[in-house]
Formats: C-alpha cells, sequence, structure tokens
C-alpha cells in the first residue's frame, strides 16, 4: 500500500494549494470538536470537583434521623440521645443536629439577612470550617447554650470593615427577639474555593450552639429530627451507623429497624453525576448536530472540488490512474481536511476549557482524557471519509474523455 | 517488425436508434512497431473517435481492437486505466498537466499509478525532462512555463514509462511556429530512437512531416500512403529542431 503514500501526498499538496478554501471547510468540524471537547473537560473537571467536594463533606461523617414510624413527639431523639452517641459509640468524636434559620443582624456596618446555623461538638466539621481567629464553641458553651457565637472572616469585614473582630457584640434578631452575640472565633471555608458554598451573597451567616436557639424560645433540645455524628475513621462507617442506630432504637424501645434511619452520601453523589451526566449527553448531542453539519460542509466543498477539478481527475485517468486510485485521492484529502479541522478543534477546545474553568466563580482544573482527545480526532478523520465518500465516488465515476472535454 | 495496433471493422456510433452518427464507419487499420503516422482530417471527419479508440479511453461499438497483441475492444473501465498506463503515452493539444504539480512531478505522475517506487521514478522522470531538454526546469510549475516548454513536460510525461506508443493529439495545435518545430523535432526524434508515433492533426504541415500519412472523411479512412518526402523534410526539420 505503498501507494496510499502517494494519495495522502497529493491530496495534502491539494489542501496547501487551496489553504483558504481548506480552512473554512474546516471551521464546521472545528466549532463540532471544539465543542465537544469543552463541555467534555468541563464537564468531566465539574464532577470530579463535585465528586471530592461531597467525598469530603461525606469524609468519616453519618447522618441519622427519625423515619417516618417514628412520629411521636417521643420517638425523636433529644441531646441526651446525643451525648449518649458520643460517649457509648466508638469512634465518634462528634454531633451536631446542624440547625439553622433565618434571621436580622445589626452591625456597625447596617443591618444585614442573617442565616444562624445552630450546631453541637461536630459542627466545625459539618460546616467544614478552619479557625482563623480565636476558637470555635466547645462542650461547655453548648451544655449551657452561652451565646457566643463564630463568625466567617469575609461577614466579618462586610460587618465591621475588619476581621479583628473578637470579643465585639452583634445585635441578632430571631423570632421578634433580639439577642446580642458575642463573637468568639473567625473562621473560613475549607476547601477557600469552593464553588459550592463560597459565591458571595449580601447575607451574613453565624455559627453558635444549637442549644443557644433557646434564648430565642425555640425548645432546641427535646425534639431533635437527626443529628450528624463525625468520627475519628478508625472503625468502618458501617459498623459505628449500625452501633447508634441499635443504641437510639434501644433508648426509644423502638419495635422496628424503620423507626432510625442512616442517610446514605453516596445517594447524593450519585445524584448529581446523574445530572452531570444528563447535562453532557444533553450538549453533546448539540455538538453533534454541529458535526454532522460540519460534514455536510465537507461533502459540499468536496464536490464543488471534484466539479472544479474534473479536468484534472480526466488527466489523472487518462494517465492511467483506476477508479479506486481517484477515490483514495479525494477520500484522503476530505479525511485529513476533517483530521486537521478535528485536530484544531481539540486545541480550541482545551484552550476553551481551561479558560471556563479558570472563571472566578468556578475555578477548577478541566478534566481532560487522552481517549476523549484521541476519540475526537479518530471520529472527525472518520466524518471526513463518511462524508467524502459520494463526492469521491462521483470523481472517480467520471468518464474519461467527458473529463478531458471540459475547461 | 511486430505489428502493433490491429483495428478490425471498427465502428463508433453515438445515439444508436433515429438519429445515430456513425463516427467511426468500419475502420481497418494496422499500424507497425516503429511507425511514424499522422492520422488527418477535418474537425467532424471522426479522427477525435479513432484518437480515442487508439488511446482506449473509449470501446467501439462494433469491431475488434488489438493493442499489443491484446484485445482490448470490450474491456473494463479499469482494465483499460491499466491498458493505458502500460502501453500509451499520451500529448494533448492542450498540454493538459497539472498545476499544482512541478514538471518533475507531473512526469512522475504515471509511473506512480504504475507502482515504480520513488528512487526509480524520479530517475525515469528526470532522464525524460533531460531528453527534451527541461534539466533546469524540473521544480517549475506548469503556471512558470511557456507553452513549448509545458508541452516538452507532456512529451516527457508521455515516454517516462517507456510505452509502447506514443499518442499525440494535435500536439502544436496551442503552439507558435518555433515551439512547433521544436515539438515536431522531438517527435521525430523519438520515432528515430525507433518508438512509434501516432499524431492527430487537421494540419497538413504537420502531417507532411510523417512517414505515413492516414486521411479520414466521414468517419472512414480514404488514403493511407507512404510519404515520399519525408527523407529530405526529417533533415531540414531536424536543422531547424536544433536552431530552436
Amino acid at each position: 500500500m505503498a501507494q496510499l503514500l502517494e494519495y495522502i501526498k497529493m491530496a495534502l499538496a491539494n489542501i496547501k494549494a487551496n489553504k483558504g478554501r481548506s480552512i473554512l471547510t474546516m471551521l464546521g468540524i472545528i466549532i463540532g470538536i471544539s465543542s465537544v471537547i469543552t463541555i467534555m473537560a468541563v464537564g468531566d473537571g465539574f464532577e470530579k470537583e463535585m465528586n471530592d467536594q461531597l467525598n469530603s463533606m461525606a469524609g468519616g461523617q453519618l447522618y441519622v434521623y427519625a423515619g417516618d414510624e417514628a412520629s411521636n413527639n417521643e420517638d425523636y431523639m433529644n441531646n441526651d440521645d446525643m451525648d449518649a452517641v458520643e460517649s457509648e459509640i466508638a469512634g465518634v468524636t462528634g454531633t451536631s443536629p446542624d440547625y439553622a434559620d433565618y434571621g436580622t443582624v445589626l452591625t456597625p456596618k447596617g443591618s444585614f439577612d442573617l442565616v444562624l446555623r445552630g450546631g453541637g461538638t461536630a459542627q466545625q466539621e459539618v460546616s467544614a470550617l478552619e479557625m482563623v481567629g480565636g476558637r470555635f464553641y466547645n462542650q461547655s458553651d453548648i451544655s449551657t447554650g452561652n451565646r457566643v457565637c463564630v463568625i466567617k472572616k469575609n461577614d466579618a469585614i462586610k460587618a465591621f470593615g475588619t476581621d479583628d473582630v473578637l470579643g465585639m457584640n452583634l445585635e441578632v434578631t430571631l423570632y421578634n427577639i433580639t439577642i446580642d452575640l458575642t463573637i468568639i472565633g473567625v473562621s473560613q471555608d475549607k476547601n477557600s474555593d469552593s464553588m459550592l458554598f463560597g459565591y458571595n451573597t449580601d447575607r451574613i451567616s453565624l455559627e453558635m450552639p444549637y442549644t443557644t436557639f433557646e434564648s430565642f424560645g425555640w425548645e432546641t433540645t427535646d425534639s431533635i429530627y437527626g443529628f450528624y455524628i463525625t468520627t475519628d475513621g478508625t472503625l468502618p462507617s458501617k459498623e459505628v451507623a449500625d452501633n447508634t442506630l441499635k443504641l437510639l432504637r434501644d433508648r426509644h424501645h423502638a419495635q422496628t429497624e424503620d423507626y432510625y434511619l442512616l442517610q446514605d452520601f453516596n445517594d447524593q453523589l450519585a445524584t448529581v453525576n446523574n445530572t452531570m451526566g444528563m447535562i453532557t449527553g444533553f450538549i453533546s448531542l448539540v455538538a453533534g448536530i454541529s458535526l454532522l453539519v460540519g460534514g455536510i460542509g465537507v461533502m459540499n466543498i468536496m464536490l464543488v472540488s471534484v466539479t472544479e477539478r474534473t479536468r484534472e481527475i480526466g488527466i489523472r485517468k487518462s494517465l492511467g490512474a483506476k477508479t479506486g486510485s481517484i477515490m483514495l485521492q479525494f477520500l484522503a484529502e476530505s479525511a485529513i481536511i476533517a483530521c486537521i479541522g478535528g485536530l484544531i478543534g481539540v486545541a480550541l477546545g482545551l484552550l476553551m476549557a481551561h479558560g471556563i474553568c479558570s472563571l472566578p466563580m468556578l475555578g477548577f482544573a478541566p478534566g481532560v482524557k487522552v481517549s476523549t482527545i484521541l476519540l475526537a480526532t479518530l471520529f472527525s478523520s472518520g466524518i471526513g471519509i463518511f462524508f467524502g465518500i459520494y463526492p469521491a465516488r462521483k470523481a472517480a465515476k467520471l468518464s474519461p474523455i467527458e473529463a478531458l472535454r471540459r475547461n | 517488425m511486430e505489428k502493433l495496433i490491429e483495428i478490425r471493422d471498427m465502428c463508433k456510433i453515438y445515439n444508436p436508434g433515429e438519429n445515430e452518427v456513425r463516427a467511426l464507419d468500419h475502420v481497418n487499420l494496422d499500424v507497425y512497431e516503429g511507425e511514424l503516422v499522422a492520422i488527418i482530417g477535418h474537425s467532424g471527419s471522426g479522427k477525435s473517435t479513432l484518437m480515442n479508440m487508439l488511446g482506449c479511453l473509449d470501446v467501439p461499438t462494433i469491431g475488434q481492437y488489438c493493442l499489443h497483441g491484446m484485445d482490448v475492444s470490450s474491456l473494463s473501465d479499469n482494465d483499460l486505466s491499466e491498458i493505458r498506463n502500460l502501453e500509451i503515452g499520451f500529448i494533448f493539444q492542450g498540454f493538459n498537466l497539472i498545476s499544482n504539480l512541478t514538471a518533475m512531478g507531473n512526469v512522475e505522475l504515471p509511473l506512480i499509478y504504475r507502482g515504480v517506487g520513488k528512487a526509480e521514478r524520479t530517475r525515469l522522470a528526470y532522464e525524460a525532462l533531460c531528453m527534451v531538454g527541461l534539466e533546469k526546469r524540473l521544480d517549475h510549475k506548469p503556471s512558470e512555463m511557456s507553452g513549448g516548454q509545458q508541452q516538452r513536460v507532456a512529451i516527457a510525461r508521455a515516454i517516462a514509462a517507456r510505452p509502447p506508443v506514443i499518442l499525440a493529439d494535435e500536439p502544436t495545435g496551442n503552439l507558435d511556429s518555433s515551439s512547433t518545430k521544436e515539438i515536431m523535432g522531438i517527435l521525430r526524434q523519438l520515432h528515430s530512437e525507433g518508438r512509434t508515433v501516432i499524431i492527430i492533426t487537421h494540419d497538413d504541415d504537420i502531417a507532411e512531416q510523417a512517414k505515413r500519412i492516414i486521411r479520414i472523411m466521414d468517419g472512414k479512412i480514404v488514403e493511407d500512403i507512404i510519404n515520399e518526402n519525408y527523407q529530405e523534410n526529417y533533415l531540414e526539420q531536424k536543422e531547424s529542431g536544433k536552431d530552436a
């Protein structure tokens, strides 16, 4: 098949001779492939980022809650249950009901909407916070319901214009009750580039012991619907969960196993991945259509090229080119045009994916797979060959006399 | 001398039926190896059709064509391509070079289709271009050459693969008189080297330079003579061919 090399050379010479037109022909393929690559890279990167975040959130965390069977108030859990879990179950490092409600807060910089979160000993980990000043509230703050709070660094700057706010008071209003909370710590998100929770809002969010909600008149300690458990990772989380559920059932004399349930974060992961898959699938469909249009563009130009080069085809045939030779020459040309278009598309797509992923609101690495790039290149060549068949056949079937007669 | 071309009762009929056109009407023709033949006729005489038949570009409606001992009158397109590649070197009126290939590239084409390897191909193409005196124009494209030079490239292309028959269709039709002399000189030189050359023309002056003249009219051969002026004419032309 040494001849094939000759046909490829001929095709390359022809593409070079018609540079402008060849590039325009490639455009459809370039747009199609670059959008596929962009979507794939951004999608894969996003999926990986989501998984990482959910995994870090779920890492060593469990959430138990009362099932539908536990409909009576006494079946709900209370702070004694949480204390019992914390002290009796091996491997547990903390618990938190992770309450939240919306109120307002008055600051030196004015009044803001407020997200007030009330947690237990596990809350710092549940909220994925790290301290940049002061301390997080501790067990004694929780048992006494101290009026203390932890503020995020950027919220502190919003409220006070500085992050040096330890010991300052905030006037918090919830359910028409206004209470001063003392700032004992300044925190920031562990995943500072977090895209899920990192977006800026006008709200201020504060963390305080869940028992402090009682100062606002909310009985939080008696009927706890569910709570987080953090573990030290020394025991399999399945074992910790089973022990916890058993303890809760024993303490409440539950009749069936459905009284207390474990929420599995893998479910959420699967949902996210599923959604991403659907989005990727849909956009890929659109990109597929643009590839189809690009392929038709290649076919169109090749048909024009065949008409234009009828005489050349006649010359070649008179010199002994067989049907197959002419066919291969034209197929090689359309395949090469589409393949070069594909390669440019891949490069462009990677650039665009990089650009999109480095937008400030996103900020993650695009996920680029070698297999995607290879597949895209192969696929574009395939398009070139598929859409080149008709024009190439047309060229190959020309009668040499007819072809030589035309100008 | 071996018989190279043998045509028996050849007819080519276009539009068979009511308005049929007999472009060739029971033509019989033999051409022997080493001949220099001119086929002369006015336009519409059927000479182009005969040229297409001789060149295996078309097949006859009726009759037989044996080329180099093989009956080619009913071969398929692909087989005809192969026969053309192996047996015939074409020279056209309009040169018919491929515009984006260099002189070398054009001359190499029939060798590529024959499947000759790169080194051998380059050698044969170079030899052919030297033979027509274009060894200094190897990398020129057709647009960078004069008509005479382009036709010389076409001759080089026709002879590079050393086919038994060289078929020239109005080879000087697009050329001025000095280029015409030059090209005719080369064709006669090819003949003197023992090649079989068939020139199709409408021009008596061109036909006069051939050894055998076949006149065709209304699809029939009306005259087939040996040119008696051939020898001295040849010498004269050789002189002017060198000058040109």
